[in-house]
Order: C-alpha cells, then structure tokens, then sequence
C-alpha cells in the first residue's frame, strides 16, 4: 500500500507533465487536423533553449518562461511557413505526417548537430522532499503539479469563457463553417499554434527538471507518452487530453513500480494501440470524430 | 585494386542490393496498394533475427549470447524459413489495418507498433540477447573460396541474384490482374469493394509478401556483417524506406532501385568521403537533417518522385484512338483519381 501511494506520487509528477505536453498537441490536431510529429523535438529545442538561458547565469524560472516563449515562436513559424503552405498545396494526410516528422528530424539533429550526443543538465536546486500521503515528492515536483493544475485551469478558462477560445473551438470543430460565420480563422489558428507552441516548451523544460538530464532525444522518446494520453483521452479534447494524462502518467508509473520496470513505455504504448484499434476516437470524441480519425 | 578497396565496392554493392530489396518491398505495399506501414523496418529485423537463431546452433552455456530456438540449418533454409517468418508476422500486424483508421492514425499506430517492437527486444535478453544484439552469425558457401575477398564478391553475387528474384516477382505480381486489383484499392477502395474486390484479403496479401521481402532483405544484411542489435532497425529507418521510394518514384518499377540507391547508399557513402570535422555526432546528425529536407522538398516540387508511375494505355477495340486513363497515384497529392475515356 505504501510503495502504490510512492509509485502514485510519481505517476502524478509523469502525468503533470503528460498533460503540459497533451493539452498541446491535442489543440494542435484539433486547431489544424495534422498530427504535429514534431512536437516532441520542439520539446527538446525549447528545453535547450532554456539551458542555454540558465547556463548563462538566468534563474531556472526565468530560463523556463524564456524556454516556452522559444517553443511558440518555434511552433508558430513552422506552421506558417511549411505546414499551412503544405496543407494548402496537398490534402493528403500521409504527405502532411511525412513533413511533421522530416521537421522533426531537422530539429532533433540540428540540435545533435550543434550540442552533440553528450547529457546536460540544469543548474538547479530540486528543494528539499516533502511527505505527502504517502507520496515522496521533491518541491520541484510539487512545483510541476502545480504548473499542469495551472496549464489545465488556465486553457479551460480561456475555452470556456472567452471569446477567442470559443473561436477556437469552432475552428477545431468546423473550420469552413467557422469562416463562413465572420471567425478570423487565420488569426485564431496562428493564436492556437502559439499557445499550444509555449505549452511544448514548457513541458519540454519540466520533463528535463523532474528526469534532471537533457539530450537531444529527450523530448522524442517522452513524446510518444503524449501521443498515447491525447488519444486515450480523444484527440482534439483538450479535457480529453488531461484525462489521458493522469491515465496514462499512473499507469506507466504504477506499473513500473510492481512489474518490470524497462517495459514502463511497452504498457503504454500497448494501450493506445488497443484504443486505436478498438475505440480510435478516444474517451471523449466530439473533436475526432467531426475529423473522421475512422469510418 | 587493392583488396581494401574490393572489399569497400565489394561492401557497398551488397548493401546497395538490400536496400532495393527493401525499398522494392515498400513499394508494393505503399506505393502499388496504398497501404502506410511504418512499421516495416520490423519485418527487415524479423528476417535478420530469425536467420540468425536458424544458423547459429544452440547457445552454449559458457557463450556470451543467449536466444531463442539455436537450430543449425543449411543453407538456404534460414534465408527461407526467416521470410516465411517475417511474411507471417506481416498478416498478423497487417490484420491492424482492416480497421479502416484515417491514414495518420494508421501511420501512428504502426509507428507505436514499431516502437513497441524494439522495446521488448531490447529489454528481453532471452528473446533475441536484449541490447546487444547477436553476432558471430555463420555465413553461407564459406567453403567455396578461402580469401576473403573471394568471398565478399560471391556474397554480392548472391545478393544481386535474390534481388533479381525479388524484383521479376514482383514485376510479375504488378502487372497481373492482382496488382491491377491492389491499385483499384490504393485509389478507391470503396469502388474496388463494390466491384467484388475483397479490400481486407489483398491488403492482408501484401502485408505478407511485403513483410516476406523485408525479411529477405534483413536475412541478406544479418548473414553478411554477421551482427544485428536493436540499433540496426530503429524506426528512423522505415523513415529513410519511405523518403527513398518518395525519391526515386512511388508506384513505379525503377522507382524503389533509383530512390534506394540515391537516398541511402549515395547519401550515407557520400558522406564518407567528408573530411572529419566536427563531434564525432556531427556527419551522422547531418545525414539526418540532409534525409529530411531532401524529402520535404520532394514532397512539395515532384511529390511524384524522379520515375513516376507511368500512366497506362489500353489498346481499344474499333476505331478509337487508344483510352489512357491517368494513373497518378493519390497517395501524394491526394486527389481522387477519375476514370475518363475520352
């Protein structure tokens, strides 16, 4: 009972972090209908980003601010120089998969290419531990807990309550109707790819603080994590995407913890092929199935 | 030459046949019968895995490698039975597909699959030796020559006979009424449908003789450099199988040859030749960004690819002139192709 509530504690810390990084790449396939494979090197370049800002003398948290304005700027100028031109040159979706992960790669490798393969980490106090119910935690852990409590209540705000996330919905949901409704759909799109661009990157920087090393797969190897907690969740549901999460982030600790610990990721990835196949639009599928993910 | 150098060209022109093999595989299921395996490289590891455990014999007890099975087969078994093998794990995976997934989410699916593969692989050394990997593979025909260069040359014989093998099987499979049937599901599978073509059998099909061809291939390349780990097969490498048949042309004949001799040996021997600069990372990670902004550029100037598939003329009956009907594939541009007789 002990050790379920310690393997619990760090399957919030994966699942806070999940759901920075899934609340993103679900409004990106939501906003876009594109699977952004790219996603997961954006990570990795915001969270190298923020080292360098941190290595010059910067506060982790300033380095972290710093860090996702980087992934949305990064997100925003490959969305409108080569994913909307693309979209708008070829509908097909298999092109559109094969671009994300080629920017993928370029991204990785250019960062391979300059950092080389060697590991960094930031410089850092991970605080003292903190007793919890049973759960063990660093501060920076509670600290995570806290940014993804605030990720997830801030993107519903904005969903919820104001007029641009209402635009974004109806974007997400019907894009041409939307349009023809008076939506300055170009506007919100680029506003979505910026939003969900910040949240890659501070993702990206949290995954490096809790796992405290950085290379340039570390965003793509925790990429597929996010992959199988949105479209667990339903992909294009931002609330979808937070269920997932917290699905996915206890389960791979949990099962870590009490079966084999290398085959933390095969659990994983063996519950999003069983959605795919049995259930592919998710626990909540409003967003995929007006995007007909299967027929 | 100097034999360092026969055994360079010698090299080279065996991985050249393999990588056609491959890419000749691909081709069938991607660009004849519009299926997205992303998980092909597997079937490549399937093939190379099993020819290994069907050669080696058992795992002594003092040895540095455990495995599975550790038979001694003669020759040509372990390169049959490791293609029947990996054949049979493509309709097993292949069957994924009868779910009608839109095609990303396809894609991502094999892709996880893929992943999952070199997960367990790498974490269950009794399976395969884990990490490692297996090496020490027995070669075949070792007998026949006692140099080794003699032999580099034979091997690439041989490599170069499978190949023309692979590739006049699948010029026949193509041309015949079936491949006529595979592009009807890769354009329009719902009319193929209507018209009585079972889409789930010819899609399971060409898992299998995808998924056999891949397994060739690995087959060749493990019984040559003799080792074969979980880095040999990262799913990277199904990236570069695509990016070469994207290359050199989907859905045509000549396509997968240029594409895999353009792609992957040109561009990996190429920069060979480079002069050592940089973290040792360094060429290696250029390979990488050089692969993807050579394919995102194809995607957008000649998404058809440098041999694109040819059109093909019916001879009409009567006096009117010759019927083409445009067969360009859709997988690229996405567009749905219209019979028109004119």
């Amino acid at each position: 009972m002990q050790t379920l509530a310690l393997y619990a504690g760090f399957g919030l810390v994966t699942a806070s972090i999940l759901c920075i990084g899934a609340i993103g790449f679900t409004m990106q396939f939501g906003i876009s209908n594109l699977f952004n494979l790219a996603f997961g090197a954006t990570m990795t370049a915001a969270a190298y980003m923020t080292y360098l800002c941190n290595a010059a003398g910067l506060d982790i948290w300033v380095a972290l601010l710093l860090g996702s304005v980087g992934g949305a700027v990064l997100s925003y100028i490959v969305n409108r120089g080569l994913y909307s031109p693309f979209r708008r040159r070829t509908p097909s979706l298999f092109a559109m998969i094969m671009v994300t992960l080629g920017v993928g790669l370029i991204i990785q490798y250019g960062i391979e290419a300059i950092w080389g393969a060697t590991d960094l980490s930031y410089t850092m106090s991970t605080g003292r531990s903190l007793h919890l119910a049973g759960m063990v935690l660093t501060t920076v852990q509670a600290i995570v807990i806290a940014i993804a409590v605030g990720a997830a209540v801030t993107v519903h705000s904005l969903l919820r309550y104001t007029r641009v996330g209402k635009a974004m919905r109806a974007v997400a949901v019907n894009e041409r109707l939307a349009r023809n409704c008076g939506i300055p759909v170009r506007l919100v799109v680029d506003g979505a790819w910026l939003l969900s661009g910040a949240l890659a990157g501070v993702a990206g920087v949290v995954l490096v603080m809790d796992v405290q090393v950085l290379n340039s797969n570390s965003g793509s190897d925790f990429f597929i994590l996010i992959v199988a907690a949105a479209v667990l969740g339903g992909i294009g549901s931002p609330y979808g995407a937070m269920l997932g999460s917290l699905v996915i982030g206890l389960v791979a600790e949990v099962s870590a913890g009490f079966l084999n610990p290398e085959f933390k990721d095969v659990t994983s990835f063996v519950i999003l092929v069983v959605v795919l196949l049995l259930r592919p639009t998710g626990v909540i599928g409003s967003v995929a199935s007006a995007k007909e993910v299967a027929r | 030459m100097s034999s360092a150098w026969q055994y360079y060209v010698a090299t080279l022109i065996v991985y050249s046949f393999v990588y056609i093999i491959a890419a000749a595989g691909l081709n069938l299921q991607f660009g004849v019968a519009g299926v997205y395996n992303f998980a092909y490289i597997v079937f490549q590891a399937a093939g190379a895995y099993f020819t290994a455990v069907f050669s080696l014999g058992r795992p002594t007890s003092s040895g540095l490698q455990t495995y599975i099975l550790g038979l001694h087969l003669p020759f040509p078994l372990p390169l049959l039975g490791s293609a029947v093998i990996a054949g049979l794990l493509g309709v097993g995976i292949g069957a994924v597909t009868i779910r009608r997934l839109r095609a990303d989410y396809l894609a991502i699916a094999m892709l996880v699959i893929s992943l999952i593969a070199t997960n367990v692989v790498t974490d269950t050394t009794s399976l395969f030796n884990g990490a490692t990997g297996i090496s020490l593979v027995p070669q075949p025909f070792t007998s026949l020559t006692s140099s080794a260069t003699g032999y580099d040359w034979i091997y690439a014989a041989y490599a170069g006979f499978v190949c023309a093998l692979v590739l006049l099987a699948l010029r026949v499979i193509i041309r015949s009424p079936l491949g006529r049937s595979l592009r009807a599901v890769r354009e329009n599978e719902h009319a193929a449908a209507a018209l009585g073509k079972n889409v789930a059998g010819l899609r399971l099909f060409v898992f299998g003789v995808g998924g056999a061809i891949a397994g060739v291939s690995g087959s060749i390349l493990v019984s040559f450099t003799q080792a074969w780990a979980p880095s040999s097969w990262l799913y990277g490498e199904t990236f570069v199988l695509f990016t070469a048949l994207i290359v050199g042309g989907v859905g045509s004949n000549l396509g997968p040859i240029l594409g895999a001799l353009l792609v992957p040996v040109v561009l990996a021997e190429g920069s060979r030749y480079l002069p050592q600069f940089g973290s040792p990372t360094l060429v290696p990670s250029l390979e990488w960004i050089a692969i993807g902004v050579i394919l995102i550029a194809f995607l957008w100037f000649r998404p058809h690819g440098v041999v694109p598939e040819p059109k093909r003329r019916f001879p009409q009956q009567g006096q009117r002139p010759a019927v083409t009907v445009p067969e360009l594939s859709g997988l690229l541009d996405g567009s749905v192709v219209r019979e028109e007789a004119r």
